[in-house]
């Protein structure tokens, strides 16, 4: 039994109402960029309820666990299109189930398509009926070892049998595009995730301090983003060239507010790149309290800088519940590589964690910052990191 | 690119790396097949042992066995050693600043079987004085083990003296760890029971090396199989990594004096310009191997001037190369008396006969310009 196509649900989409259509288009454009890099000659047929794939001579089940991958699936089902003739569909039913090593089963069919003169009740009977007496399985209506699904839809019959479970979520870039601040440490990687699952299409900014962080943090950077990159298949990757203001800020600027004015000039440069890449927000791995600069008051100082939003996915997250997502993403054992990063280095003794906002002004006018943010800004280099890229 | 990190690992020669590839397609042969091509392969591995020992002069009262690694030979000497004697006895003398494959090695075979080991503290110059050993020797002492060369601060211990009194008046074995003195350093090695070569260290490949030790020792071995080498090593030996391992040592000795005068002009230049440099403190001692200069920041981080210095093409090295990554202090400086500041701060630069005086200048025009340039 060979079956030509495979069936794309959809879950949490179906509420979306009138912007529906542009969902499914976008979740039909991410099936084709995730499938057209492994497979050849497939099409993709868009309704309103399904995404339907014809697989020709691709291996199913090889592109069914590659699509298992793409959020905004629900679920996955491979499936036969035929005649809407119960005679027909009696003859498949039969075909589909004849060979399988099982004992019992059921049949649970659906009639989208009113105009089709048989109920389905009665199309569940007439098929179990000829399934009784063309093979040796018996009827369990409870715990059926498998179940032959039946469809009755305008275009046709669907007839199937397997059904496997999406990423679920909604597809990626319908939320928008972010701008991520990536370190190399633990949160941002995670943060970044969260974002993917949500539908955001995330770009990552780093800011590298040479030579007081260490050549190997960009690498570092650029194995986690390849980690995400099962679930967003390229990440654009910025990387602000950062040492000439951190040598301002330490030369100027009260050590014990050095990581204030710091973060802010993170952020400065942060919305001017997200502006140039029409990114809709900021985000960071940051959660209340986690350091110093974490704590509200030190936030308040901080984001004070932008009116874009900035978006803290794990503002309230304990640490221990972030490493379990960082182990479960595969980008906690990268992220515990003892390289120094920018929040590392110049690290005071003593930061405040109730930085005040007259005093924070007050240092910042020591130095032109303006202009070193905007020489960050242009020399900013940007790579695309994608699951086999080369080292940087 | 400058490299200035020879006491990690140095350059493997062109020729030795074509001598590695010849011997290795045309000599692929499993030495112990009773085949024509597996006696060809044989004759090179003969050939490869007779001319270390030759090279060393040792010929006559020791044998070579190859291994992968300094560290190999270093653990096979002391544990297969010991494991092998602790009937005589169940005492070993180190020094405090012994390479960890030493120091390790010591250290398992008192917690895991039961030795007892004395560590000699060194003078401040990096030295082990040989009166201490004197006083160390015990009726129950079966191994002294002494460096002969400092792989962070190159100091050199007085081995002859060191071996005379061994000898004298205790029946312990003396061994040496003489990865970085080969080639480099000369040394008694007749008086010497057990020492190693590295080939990484020579020029030659990582994975090769040798321990040579009097005819008249054996060890518990450590690899149990096919009872290669004397039964003291099992394992299907690389012909083409014995062989280079030994061209590299022959050649080695051979350009000893040669290399070691031109390593002193280029180590008496760096010492004497950072012998005027304030807030650094020099580690490695006067009378220290030239091959190795090691000092440390006061103000400064010495992890950012390497990273500094690499991102201009110039290779040195913090701490010791093979736990850099963690940021822990040196040992050996803080043997030396040095605050725990200094042993957290220190820069090693190493060099070896590719190494000019360009480079030199060039490193200390690169240092004096990171020093201007950054912070902390």
């Amino acid at each position: 039994m060979t079956y030509e196509r495979i069936m794309v649900r959809f879950g949490e989409l179906s509420t979306k109402g009138r912007n529906k259509m542009d969902f499914v288009k976008l979740l039909a454009t991410n099936i084709r960029r995730k499938l057209g890099g492994t497979f050849l000659d497939f099409q993709i047929e868009t309704r309103f309820d399904h995404i339907y794939i014809l697989v020709n001579d691709n291996d199913p089940y090889a592109m069914i666990s590659e699509l298992q991958e793409v959020s905004g699936i629900n679920s996955l089902t491979l499936v036969t299109r035929q005649e809407k003739n119960i005679e027909i569909i009696k003859k498949i039913a039969i075909e589909m189930v004849k060979d399988k090593a099982v004992n019992t089963f059921k049949v649970r069919s659906k009639r989208s398509d009113k105009t089709f003169p048989i109920v389905s009740d009665e199309i569940n009977r007439t098929v179990a009926k000829e399934i009784l007496r063309n093979t040796s399985l018996r009827v369990d209506v409870v715990k059926p070892d498998i179940t032959v699904g039946i469809e009755v839809r305008h275009e046709g019959a669907y007839l199937f049998l397997e059904t496997f479970k999406g990423a679920g979520g909604y597809p990626l870039g319908i939320g928008g595009r972010i701008l991520m601040m990536m370190s190399g440490g633990i949160d941002s990687p995670v943060a970044a995730y969260l974002l993917m699952k949500r539908g955001v299409l995330v770009e990552c900014i780093h800011f590298a301090s040479p030579p007081y962080t260490s050549s190997a943090v960009i690498d570092k950077v650029s194995d986690l983003l390849k980690n995400l990159c099962y679930y967003q298949d390229t990440i654009r990757l910025h990387i602000v060239p950062f040492t000439k203001l951190q040598e301002a800020i330490y030369d100027n600027v009260d050590s014990s507010y050095a990581i204030t004015v710091m973060r802010r000039m993170m952020y400065r440069i942060s919305e001017k790149i997200a502006n140039i890449r029409k990114c809709q927000a900021i985000a960071n791995g940051e959660s209340i309290g986690q350091v110093a600069s974490q704590t509200l008051r030190s936030m308040r100082v901080i984001n004070e800088v932008t009116n874009m939003p900035v978006i803290r996915p794990l503002v309230t997250y304990d640490k221990n519940d972030i490493i379990k997502i960082a182990k479960k993403i595969k980008t906690y054992d990268i992220s515990i590589r003892p390289y120094e990063d920018c929040c590392t280095i110049f690290k005071p003794q003593n930061p405040t964690t109730k930085p005040n906002f007259n005093s924070t002004l007050w240092l910042e006018e020591k130095l032109d910052f303006e202009s070193l943010v905007l020489e960050a800004v242009n020399g900013t280099k940007s790579v695309i990191i994608s699951a086999n890229s080369e080292d940087l | 690119m400058i490299y200035l990190d020879n006491a990690a690992t140095t350059q493997p020669s062109r020729a030795l790396l074509d001598i590695y590839q010849r011997l290795e397609s045309d000599f692929f042969a499993n030495v112990n097949s009773n085949h024509q091509a597996g006696r060809s392969a044989e004759k090179y591995l003969l050939k490869a042992r007779t001319i270390i020992l030759e090279a060393l002069t040792v010929d006559a009262s020791h044998r070579a066995i190859f291994v992968s690694s300094a560290t190999e030979a270093n653990n096979l000497a002391l544990k297969g050693f010991a494991l092998k004697h602790q009937n005589r006895g169940k005492h070993i003398i180190i020094s405090n600043i012994e390479h960890p494959s030493v120091y390790e090695s010591v250290i398992q075979l008192r917690d895991q079987f039961g030795f007892e080991v004395t560590v000699l503290h060194v003078n401040h110059k990096g030295q082990v004085r040989p009166e201490d050993v004197r006083a160390a020797l015990k009726k129950t002492t079966i191994i002294v083990s002494i460096m002969a060369v400092n792989n962070e601060v190159g100091s050199l211990n007085p081995i002859k003296e060191i071996a005379a009194i061994v000898h004298r008046h205790s029946k312990a074995v003396l061994h040496v760890d003489t990865t970085q003195a080969i080639g480099k350093i000369s040394l008694p090695y007749q008086d010497i029971d057990m020492f190693c070569i590295s080939g990484h260290k020579i020029n030659a490949l990582k994975g090769s090396g040798a321990l040579i030790f009097k005819k008249t020792i054996d060890f518990l071995p450590l690899l149990s199989g096919g009872n290669q080498e004397f039964g003291f090593r099992s394992s299907t030996v690389s012909v083409a990594l014995a062989y280079t391992l030994a061209i590299a040592t022959k050649e080695a000795i051979r350009d000893q004096q040669k290399v070691t005068t031109h390593v002193a002009s280029l180590s008496s230049y760096v010492r004497s310009y950072f012998a005027k440099q304030d807030n650094i403190v020099i580690n490695s001692p006067d009378s220290s191997s030239p091959y190795i200069f090691n000092f440390s920041l006061t103000d400064k981080k010495a992890s950012v001037v390497v990273e500094a210095l690499s991102n201009e093409g110039i290779m040195i090295s913090s701490v010791s190369a093979c736990h850099q990554k963690l940021a822990t202090s040196s040992y050996v400086v803080k043997a030396l008396g040095r605050s725990e500041e200094l042993a957290n701060n220190t820069l090693r630069i190493s060099f070896d006969k590719m190494t000019k005086l360009e480079d030199i200048q060039a490193f200390i025009e690169a240092y004096e310009a990171v020093i201007a340039r950054i912070r902390t």
